[in-house]
């Protein structure tokens, strides 16, 4: 078995009395790419952001390289080699694509706090910002504004912020949600291009006939808890997964 | 159909034009020379507008590009009127007036970093601006209590010196230069922090906080930055204002002269930078006009009431020029360049 990059112990969170994660204890392998899926309101975002920071567990311990990283700020997370992306969109809306990402190469080349030299001066920067852009597609974009560009071309973007700051383990959060589905194959071939290079990613995803060519192994979360764990194909026909999905009403997409 | 631009991430992409170089040049020359025309009242006129923009500068660094609305802003300012008038009282001289900036420099980072640490422990934008609300009022009412320094409600005068003045606070064309150059020494600085990588990240804050704490910058440092780099320009402004008012009181102090900044970057255009030195202008104007007009109608009991007129300004503005004078001549300019490309 490969060196674990991620663990998470027992971890939980609660809402009043409701579980929305209860005792998830998951270890990601490096190098891999994982795909979490569920039914709506199985827990798998709130999973996402008690990894990343954004929320703090109830319950349990989160271990990213070996070290407790439970009570660390997201800030911390991400210099320590996380990063993540998000379900509803979040870039920066009236800065450029081009700045969007640049920012992104900004934290990642660890320009620091500089006062007084142009920002448009890092050559580094400047690179990779060029490089990501044409990674994601978006480089005769570079000038528009993010609340310009489509839905999808902001979903891009999105992940071209995440690939900037080279994480080692990528988090995805349903990178497609949304998208016009003659823009999906463009931005599997994007994550895929990532996962290859050597980037450990966890995926959040709804559509099982993507995950089922991309993932390395399948997670099932229902009612924040795992329910089936294993090998994409094992997984997508356990009977029990079937029955929580049609539960979830999402007969179509296991169907086809 | 409305365009979307962000004049902030604009700033300095494309080079000048030739004909802008041109304008401004004379422009600046032009008001190098322009002192030989006027009057004394004109003259402390015109370098209170070159003094109060670097306020609304100084006021558009957090408003404009950091997104954080600070009601305190005046503590520095007020802070920095009182430094030049007591430093100068010791003596009338340039060293003293260094020593004045070197006491605010101090005042202001000290000041600003404490803010910062009260204020984003918050992390809301309302309830940071109550907090700095309230951090205004408790500064001014101890100044009003603490007579012996600064003199309560009758306010700090500065005292006709018993040593040789310094031609450079003797007459008002030294103080119209004094603020002139302080005006374009400011504009630089303070474009060069907006163009710099802390400057950008502080955009991105403004934008979308949550996105930038995920792209690994710690947002509460750089608002920390933006603050204290703020506090630093206003108090500086302070200090030289006292050349011009040569008196000090707690209304410098006061909430009056922080909606000051405010509405000077509102008419200015908020996070345009430049457009505060517009803002300054108008506002500077208005101000003057006012007071005149009461003054030539001693009768006219409503002239007595300035915030009247000004808090109607304000109202218009918000309502029919949102994104102020500069924000406009920089939308327009986009519709016209949208037009040449099709």
């Amino acid at each position: 078995m490969s060196e674990i990059i991620l663990r998470t112990e027992n971890l939980g969170i609660s809402f009043g009395a409701h579980k929305a994660v209860n005792n998830v204890s998951l270890e990601i392998e490096k190098g891999k790419l994982t795909t979490i899926l569920g039914p709506n309101g199985a827990g798998k975002t709130t999973f996402f952001n008690l990894v990343s920071g954004l929320l703090t567990p109830t319950t349990g311990k989160i271990f990213f390289k070996g070290t407790d990283v439970t009570n660390l700020s997201p800030i911390k997370r991400v210099e320590a080699g996380m990063g993540r992306s998000f379900q509803l969109t979040n870039v920066f809306p009236t800065l450029s694509a081009h700045e969007n990402i640049r920012l992104a190469a900004q934290s990642h080349q660890k320009v620091g706090f500089k006062i007084f030299t142009n920002h448009r001066k890092y050559k580094n920067v400047n690179e990779k910002t060029e490089l990501i852009l044409e990674r994601v597609l978006l480089k005769d974009k570079k000038n528009t504004l993010a609340c310009d560009l489509t839905h999808g071309e902001q979903r891009k973007l999105e992940l071209g912020m995440v690939l900037a700051l080279e994480p080692e383990v990528l988090l995805l959060d349903e990178p497609t949600a949304g998208m016009a589905i003659e823009e999906v194959p463009a931005m599997i071939e994007i994550i895929r291009n990532a996962h290859q290079s050597g980037t450990t990613v966890v995926l959040i995803e709804h559509k099982m006939d993507m995950v089922k060519i991309l993932s390395d192994r399948l997670v099932i979360l229902v009612n924040g808890s795992v329910m089936a764990d294993g090998d994409p194909k094992t997984v997508s026909e356990n009977p029990e997964v079937l029955k929580a999905y049609l539960g979830g009403g999402m007969l179509d997409e296991v169907s086809s | 159909m409305s365009i979307r631009i962000n004049v902030a991430d604009q700033m300095g992409s494309k080079k000048m034009g030739p004909l802008a170089l041109v304008s401004l040049i004379i422009l600046v020359i032009g008001m190098f020379v322009l002192p030989r025309y006027l009057k004394n009242a004109q003259l402390i006129m015109m370098s209170r507008i070159f003094l109060l923009a670097v306020y609304g500068m100084s006021y558009d660094i957090l408003r404009g590009y950091t997104g954080f609305i600070n009601l305190g802003q005046a503590i520095f300012f007020g802070s920095g009127v009182y430094m030049g008038v007591i430093f100068l009282n010791i003596q009338n001289d340039l060293t003293y007036f260094m020593l004045a900036i070197l006491a605010i420099s101090a005042l202001s980072v000290i000041g600003g970093y404490i803010m910062s640490k009260i204020v984003l422990k918050t992390g809301g934008v309302v309830a940071s601006a109550m907090i700095t609300l309230a951090l205004g009022e408790i500064v001014r009412s101890i100044a009003e209590r603490w007579r012996f320094v600064t003199g309560g409600q009758d306010g700090l005068p500065m005292r006709a010196s018993r040593v040789a003045l310094d031609p450079l606070f003797e007459t008002r064309i030294g103080a119209y230069y004094f603020a002139l150059v302080f005006l374009i020494v400011m504009t630089l600085a303070l474009r060069q922090f907006v163009l710099s990588p802390t400057g950008r990240v502080l955009l991105s804050i403004r934008e979308n906080e949550q996105r930038s704490r995920f792209l690994g910058f710690d947002t509460n440092k750089y608002k920390a930055i933006a603050i204290i780099v703020s506090a630093l320009a206003s108090g500086w402004t302070g200090v030289f204002f006292a050349v011009i008012a040569r008196f000090a009181n707690t209304d410098y102090l006061s909430i009056q002269y922080t909606l000051n900044a405010l509405l000077i970057t509102l008419v200015g255009g908020t996070g345009t930078l430049y457009g505060a030195i517009i803002g300054s202008a108008f506002v500077t104007w208005i101000n003057n006009f006012l007071l005149t007009l009461a003054n030539s109608y001693p009768g006219a009991t409503i002239l007595r009431f300035p915030m009247l007129f000004i808090g109607s300004v304000y109202i218009l503005l918000v309502i029919f020029m949102p994104y102020g004078i500069m924000g406009g001549i920089y939308r327009l300019q986009a519709k016209l360049n949208l037009g040449k490309d099709k």
